[in-house]
Parts: C-alpha cells; sequence; structure tokens
C-alpha cells in the first residue's frame, strides 16, 4: 500500500534522512523510532509532501505521490500532526470537515457525501457527542482525536501520525493506539507512526522501523528490533529488554541492572 | 435574538446607519421623505413630489454619495481587516496597523501629484496606485515580520508601524511639495474623502465589487489556514496560492478605500474583534458580516465627525483614532491573559 524507497531529504544544506526504504501493507501499523533528531518527524514531512525531497520515492498503490498536486497528495496520505493546543475557535465538526479541504475546492462549499464522511470520522473517533464543542475547550486527550479524526475525513489509504501520544496521560495514550490499531485493521490503512515511548510500540506496532542519524538501522518485527543490544547502541544508553509475562512481547528498561 | 441572526441584525443596523447618515447634515431631512424620494428615482414608481426640491437635491447629488462612499469603505476595510488577520494568524493585524493604509496612501497620492487629481483619467488611476502601494507595503511588511516561518504580533506590529510610518512621511513631502492644497493633504492623511460626489463612487465601485465579492469567498481557505501552513498543506491546501489570492484580494480592497477616503484606521481591527466575540471565528461567516458591520461602524464614525465640530467636520480618521487606540490596548491587555487561538 505504501512504499518508501531510497528516499533522501535535507534541511538547508544539512541532509537529514539518507536512503529510507520500507514497505507497509494495508491494515498494519509500522512505529517510527529512534533518539531525538533522528529524522522521525523529517521523515514524515518528506513522504506527506511539506518538505520537498532530494531523492527517491514515496509510492502509494503504486502511484508515486512526490509527483502528485497538493490536493491529489492529500487524498492518498494524510497527517495526525503532534499533540498541540488547539486554538478555540472552530467547533469540532468544523475542523473535522476541514479535513475535507482536498475534495470540496476553493470555496469549501460541503456536499452530502462531504458531510456523511465527517459523521463517519468523529463516530470512529468517539467523538460524534462533542461535535458542537469548540476545539479549545477539549482536553488533550480529546483535540489529538479530533486531529485524528480530520485526517480520517481526507479518506486516505494511508496514515502518518507524528508522535500521537504525545503530553497524553496513560489512560489516552492506550486509548489512542487502540482506536489507531483498530482503523487499521478495519478500515484496511496502512499507518506509519512515530513513537517516542518503546513500550508502546511493543504493544501497538506490527512492524518497527529504527531510525539514527536519519539512517534506517533495523527494520522488522518489535522482537526483532526491540533487542538490549540495538536500542541500547541506538539511544546510546543502556536498557534492558526482558519478554511480557503474558503476552510475550518485548518490555524496555532503561538503565542496565547488570 | 442578536446572537441567532446574525446576518439579519447586521443588515438592519446598516440600513439603520445609511438613513440616519442621509437625514443627518446642516438640515435635518426626515428619514420617511429620505424614503419617499428615494422611491420616486425608482423606474416604475410615481409619488406624488410633496418634498422640496432642494432636499432632493441635497440627498441625490451630496449626501447619497457621501454615504455610499463611506459605507463602502468601512465595509472594505473591516473585509480586508478580517482577511489580514486571518492571513497572518493574528487579531491584531489591520490595514492601518500593518502600514497597509499607509503604503495605499503612498501610492494614490503619488498618482495625485503625477496626473493632477481633477483629470478623469487620473480618477480612476489613483486605484491603481494605491494597489500597488498596498502590494509592495505588505510584502515588505510580512517579510521583515516573518520569524521561522511565523508572523509574530511584535514583530508585525513594529515593521507596520515602522513602514507605515515611512510611507506617510513620503506621502506628507508629496503632498506638501506640490501644489496640492495643505488643507487637502492633512484631511487625506487624517482620513477623509478629498472629493464629494458621485465621481469616486463610480470610481471606487467596480474595484469594490470584484474585491470584496472575491474576499467573500476567501473564508474557507482562511479557516483552513488557521491550522498552521504545514498543516493546511496537508490537508489539501496550495498554500502559497492561496496565501497570494488572499493578499491580492485584501490589498486591492484596502487600496480602494484609501484611495477616495484617505487613512482611516481600527474599523479593521475594530469589526472583525467585536463579530468573533459575539458570532465566532469562522471565516465564511466572518468576511460577510465584516462588511456589513464595518459599513455601519464606519458611517456612525461619519456621523460623529460631521457634529462634533459642526459645521466644520472632521476627518473619520480622527474620530476612528480616538475610539480605536484605546480599544487596541484594551485587546492588548486581554490578550495578555488569554490565547484567542
Amino acid at each position: 500500500m505504501l512504499e518508501v524507497s531510497t528516499l533522501s531529504a535535507s534541511y538547508g544544506k544539512r541532509r537529514i534522512l539518507h536512503e529510507i526504504s520500507f514497505a507497509v501493507e494495508a491494515g498494519e501499523i509500522l512505529a517510527l523510532i529512534g533518539p531525538n533528531g533522528a529524522g522521525k518527524t523529517t521523515l514524515i514531512r518528506a513522504a506527506s509532501g511539506t518538505l520537498p525531497i532530494e531523492a527517491g520515492q514515496v509510492r502509494v498503490r503504486g502511484r508515486n505521490v512526490t509527483k502528485l498536486g497538493i490536493a491529489e497528495r492529500a487524498r492518498n496520505l494524510a497527517v495526525v500532526p503532534q499533540a498541540q493546543q488547539l486554538g478555540g475557535a472552530y467547533s469540532v465538526e468544523e475542523a473535522v470537515m476541514m479535513g475535507r479541504t482536498a475534495y470540496m475546492g476553493w470555496l469549501g462549499r460541503e456536499g452530502a457525501r462531504d458531510r456523511e464522511i465527517v459523521a463517519w470520522a468523529l463516530a470512529q473517533t468517539q467523538l460524534s457527542d462533542y461535535a458542537q464543542q469548540q476545539i479549545g475547550a477539549l482536553s488533550g486527550g480529546e483535540q489529538q482525536r479530533v486531529l485524528l479524526a480530520r485526517a480520517l475525513a481526507q479518506k486516505t489509504p494511508v496514515l502518518l501520525l507524528d508522535e500521537p501520544t504525545n503530553h497524553l496521560d496513560l489512560q489516552y495514550q492506550t486509548r489512542l493506539l487502540a482506536l489507531v490499531q483498530k482503523l487499521a485493521r478495519e478500515e484496511k490503512l496502512a499507518v506509519v507512526m512515530a513513537l517516542h515511548d518503546l513500550n508502546l510500540v511493543s504493544l501497538a506496532a506490527d512492524k518497527v522501523a529504527l531510525l539514527v542519524d536519519g539512517k534506517l538501522e533495523a527494520l522488522g518485527t518489535s522482537q526483532e528490533v526491540l533487542t538490549a543490544e540495538k536500542i541500547s547502541a541506538a539511544y546510546r544508553t543502556p536498557v534492558d529488554v526482558v519478554p511480557h509475562p503474558i503476552s510475550g512481547v518485548p518490555i524496555i528498561f532503561p538503565g542496565s541492572v547488570d | 435574538m442578536i446572537r441567532r441572526h446574525p446576518y439579519l441584525f447586521n443588515t438592519l443596523l446598516l440600513l439603520g446607519a445609511l438613513l440616519f447618515s442621509i437625514a443627518l447634515g446642516a438640515v435635518w431631512i426626515p428619514p420617511q421623505t429620505i424614503l419617499r424620494i428615494l422611491a420616486g428615482q425608482l423606474p416604475f414608481v410615481h409619488l406624488l413630489a410633496d418634498w422640496s426640491t432642494a432636499h432632493e437635491a441635497i440627498i441625490l447629488s451630496l449626501r447619497l454619495p457621501h454615504t455610499l462612499l463611506v459605507a463602502l469603505t468601512g465595509a472594505a476595510l473591516a473585509s480586508s481587516g478580517a482577511a489580514y488577520q486571518g492571513l497572518f494568524r493574528n487579531p491584531l493585524a489591520d490595514p492601518y496597523l500593518i502600514g497597509v493604509a499607509s503604503g495605499a496612501g503612498l501610492g494614490a497620492v503619488l498618482m495625485m501629484t503625477l496626473n493632477g487629481i481633477s483629470g478623469q483619467l487620473g480618477l480612476y488611476l489613483i486605484p491603481i496606485g494605491a494597489f500597488t502601494g498596498a502590494i509592495l507595503t505588505v510584502l515588505l511588511v510580512y517579510n521583515l515580520a516573518r520569524v521561522n516561518g511565523m508572523v509574530p504580533l511584535t514583530t508585525l506590529i513594529l515593521a507596520g508601524v515602522a513602514v507605515g510610518a515611512f510611507a506617510s512621511a513620503l506621502t506628507s513631502t508629496l503632498m506638501l511639495g506640490t501644489d496640492l492644497q495643505i488643507h487637502r493633504a492633512i484631511t487625506f492623511l487624517l482620513g477623509g474623502s478629498p472629493i464629494a460626489g458621485w465621481q469616486p463612487v463610480l470610481a471606487v465601485l467596480p474595484y469594490m465589487l470584484v474585491g470584496m465579492g472575491l474576499l467573500t469567498f476567501s473564508g474557507h481557505i482562511l479557516n483552513v489556514l488557521q491550522f498552521g501552513e504545514e498543516e493546511a498543506q496537508q490537508m489539501g491546501l496550495d498554500i502559497r496560492r492561496a496565501k497570494i489570492f488572499v493578499i491580492i484580494v485584501a490589498s486591492l480592497t484596502t487600496a480602494v478605500a484609501v484611495a477616495f477616503s484617505g487613512v482611516i484606521g481600527f474599523v479593521g481591527l475594530i469589526v472583525p474583534h467585536i463579530l468573533r466575540i459575539l458570532w465566532g471565528a469562522d471565516y465564511k461567516r466572518l468576511l460577510p458580516l465584516s462588511m456589513l458591520a464595518g459599513g455601519s461602524l464606519l458611517l456612525f464614525s461619519d456621523m460623529l465627525a460631521r457634529i462634533l465640530i459642526a459645521p466644520s467636520t472632521l476627518p473619520v480618521g480622527i474620530v476612528t483614532a480616538l475610539a480605536g487606540a484605546p480599544f487596541f490596548l484594551w485587546i492588548l491587555r486581554r490578550a495578555k491573559r488569554e490565547v484567542f487561538w
């Protein structure tokens, strides 16, 4: 569904991404991990077209989206930005309706189909009861769901999330990830999600891509990538990894105890 | 009631302001007489002319064009103010405070001194000069004020005030250095119409219709831009084209208002601000409402300008500044305490 091949990108003269390649199937979640400054956000910006790429391709359903116009690209790739304080001016429904921009043209005239899809996106994110509330009055977890609903309203086969659990407490973190998992399975979305918390990664991801200094260091299942050796080296700090006593997924403890 | 019917309320307010503005003057002409005189002008309406021909002449050749020019100017300033606020994502952007009005004034005066204000051709060239001045100023201020892709309040206002002061100084020099009378020059700089009668109304009308017509359609673009340029693009908005479009249309609208009514400040600040408090920040609604309410506000300011030192008239820009500057300070104080978007 999503194929990134030998993608390179720079800020000015400084090259941030070096020939990144991976693929994500429909219904699959790929977690993007790596220390601060490794290029996770840059990768999402380059893939979504807000940062021009230097070399390589991003293909969605086989089409090279870097060659597409802005609106056409927004119908193929949707981005859920980092959790942020949203301004209070719009209602939840209005904000989610803006996800239909790529379908509505300059006047922003909404049709029956746009309203139908917005209602669906609100229902998927359990926001239907909040539709008329001002987004500024919502909690951080609810605001993050608004951003997710807005991306869903774009009706794209690919969803890119940039650290969606930042600033959320434990309850909202797990609820948001469960929601993303459900959407990936039911709507057959290919999901790429930058995450900081490695334990959340092993909980939610089907595949893990480890970025270090803009290079892809490892790509595989969480058992393959989340090893003490790889994580210690990438984050330059000792960690212990043990299997979860029930599910068996790797659990990462910072600071080695031996 | 008022909250649920924004368009109805603002339309009625504007109609009232229009009527009152025509009635007010050295002679008070009762509104019912005005309505009968105006109705008598319509085709296929035949009324018994029981009014004085002097009243009819005053209304048709003086007060009606003056009132229409003031209303159009207010509508243009308020709606372009709202558009600049959306574009800069900053509630304190105003055509006057960000220097665009002064830049337009410079362009207009340049045209006046080149052509002579009386020439028919010159009259129609003035808006083009004002438009060029406005566009150049907004681009200059925008680039001066930009820090890492954002336009923070402090740099925006500082750059706007500095560039505006520079443009105003050039304008004064031009006006005083040529054969335009000092009184007319000062009036223009303080925000007062330099010419009376139908000519300026007819000269601004085509530009105003185009400018405000296109502004009405920018609501969706401005809404999406409020989430930041990068997110707007990820939602599918071509932000480069959108920004250029809004800059051109808002500058055109400002420029035409300035060209024939002088440099009038704070209308573009006060009107959208009050409208946001009452009816929310959705630009699809805010822009047309700004036109209606901007017309009303400038008409009321103009009426004050006409009666405060009657029988002479203050430039209306003085009245809007007297009311607007304290209002601006009040918003600043509020902005320190809360973030409104």
